[in-house]
């Protein structure tokens, strides 16, 4: 509940931070207990479907083992030591798997920190306290708001303009590559659409008395409070903690200007 | 700020959600070219990841264009959910801040198709230099990483510059651009 009540540009940019430093760590035993603590945050302090955090989470973990593996077979061969593991019956230098490692889990690392973002926080929310806390300029503010609510409509204006160019004989795509030209037809039209439809919402919008001023009333006005100086506090903390014992047990490596 | 038009902010805000589903669209396929080819195959396509930048930026016609129709994107895709995570956001505002720069050194003032790849080409040297921290290329030999660098300059002049002018140049002939400077521009030679 608490990470649903957070003030959500303080919870952006904590995340933010939090991500830069993560990405300075060249070591797989830090970000791995940065991960189990994130989702413990996650689950204890928020409320939604855990289902659907699995399946944003699944995709998540096939891109790190991607990240893993290519890093793995792409990278400069190590000769710091003798020692080789054999991963799915190759052999790759200790080291190598090591730093391999590492940066697939970074990749789990950044992935549960947006999650938590995603699935505690509320976009309209988010954007309305960008402009009240970073001083966003409401004329883009509530310009992307407006572009955002299009999403769902540019599924049904593809959807009517496919069946428009099926109703005039352009037949299914069959192979590929009739596949790639039906989607090139599909380019201008659409976006056409989505133009002429932007520039009525403007018109709507301005009519209604819409100047873009700064000097506006907030029908949700979003403040920070001193309680939410916890949430970056708990998850800086969780980050040094975790730095800390990985340091203690000597599995702690950070970027060390290697270029 | 103040000499943009809602109507300007609007048209570039959906066009930023329009690509942000395209950028969403191709990751897997970049996906899949990594896998044949390892990390360059993100590198060969990287271009469409600057489109919308150039496009706006080509449309508008106004100092920030590019920066923020490609920050707009990057927010989008951190909401619909991605596999990068919030830290794309930053690399949006890189990517844009690299078009945006050839835009300025233009003084805003020439839109060619020369610039438009310039702007291209400069996102992609942005984005490489953050790409090359963030995602430890450092492990990859120098060789490759120089390889991969070249195919992403090319990407971006190629793809983004080039097909980015020829789709905005084919949305400003069906006239709803008219009351844009493209749309403007495109009068004044029917008329001449």
């Amino acid at each position: 509940m608490f990470l649903h009540d957070l003030n959500p540009t303080v919870k952006a940019l904590t995340i933010i931070g939090l991500v830069f430093l993560l990405a300075f760590l060249f070591d797989p035993v830090t970000p791995l207990i940065y991960i189990c603590g994130t989702m413990v945050v996650t689950f204890w302090f928020g409320t939604f479907k855990k289902k659907h955090y699995v399946y944003y989470f699944l995709p998540f973990l096939l891109f790190a083992f991607g990240m893993f593996w290519t890093t793995l077979v792409f990278t400069d061969k190590s000769t710091a030591s003798e020692e080789n593991l054999s991963l799915f019956g190759i052999n790759f230098p200790a080291e190598d798997v090591w730093v391999a490692t590492s940066l697939g889990l970074r990749v789990l690392a950044f992935a549960t920190l947006s999650l938590l973002f995603l699935f505690t926080t509320n976009m309209v929310h988010f954007i309305l306290s960008l402009i009240q806390q970073l001083k966003l300029p409401p004329k883009i503010a509530y310009g992307v708001l407006a572009g955002y609510r299009f999403l769902p409509m540019l599924k049904t204006e593809f959807q009517q303009v496919l069946a428009a160019h099926r109703i005039r004989g352009v037949n299914k795509p069959e192979t590929w590559k009739e596949w790639i030209v039906q989607y090139q037809r599909m380019a201008i039209p659409l976006l056409a659409g989505a133009i002429r439809k932007a520039e009525r919402t403007a018109v709507a919008m301005e009519s209604k008395g819409f100047t873009g001023d700064r000097d506006r009333t907030f029908y949700r006005p979003m403040k920070i409070q001193r309680k939410d100086w916890i949430f970056p506090l708990m998850m800086f903390g969780m980050l040094g903690i975790t730095i800390a014992l990985s340091v203690y047990f000597g599995y702690f490596s950070f970027y060390g200007g290697e270029l | 700020m103040n000499h943009w038009k809602l109507k300007e902010v609007v048209v570039m805000s959906v066009l930023s959600v329009v690509f942000a589903i395209v950028y969403l669209a191709f990751l897997p396929v970049g996906k899949i070219l990594v896998g044949f080819l390892g990390p360059i195959g993100y590198d060969l396509i990287f271009g469409i990841w600057f489109i919308v930048s150039i496009i706006a930026a080509y449309i508008i016609r106004k100092p920030g264009a590019a920066f923020l129709s490609e920050t707009i994107a990057a927010a989008v895709e951190v909401l619909l959910g991605n596999a990068v995570g919030p830290m794309l956001l930053v690399s949006g505002m890189i990517q844009g801040l690299g078009a945006e720069s050839a835009f300025a050194m233009t003084r805003y003032k020439r839109y060619d198709l020369f610039t438009l790849m310039l702007a291209g080409v400069m996102a992609a040297v942005f984005s490489f230099v953050w790409g090359y921290f963030l995602s430890g290329f450092a492990a990859l030999s120098t060789g490759y990483v120089i390889a991969m660098f070249i195919a992403r300059i090319i990407s971006g002049a190629l793809i983004s510059g080039v097909i980015g002018k020829a789709l905005s140049d084919a949305l400003a002939k069906t006239g709803v651009l008219s009351s844009f400077a493209l749309g403007k521009e495109y009068r004044k030679k029917r008329a001449a």
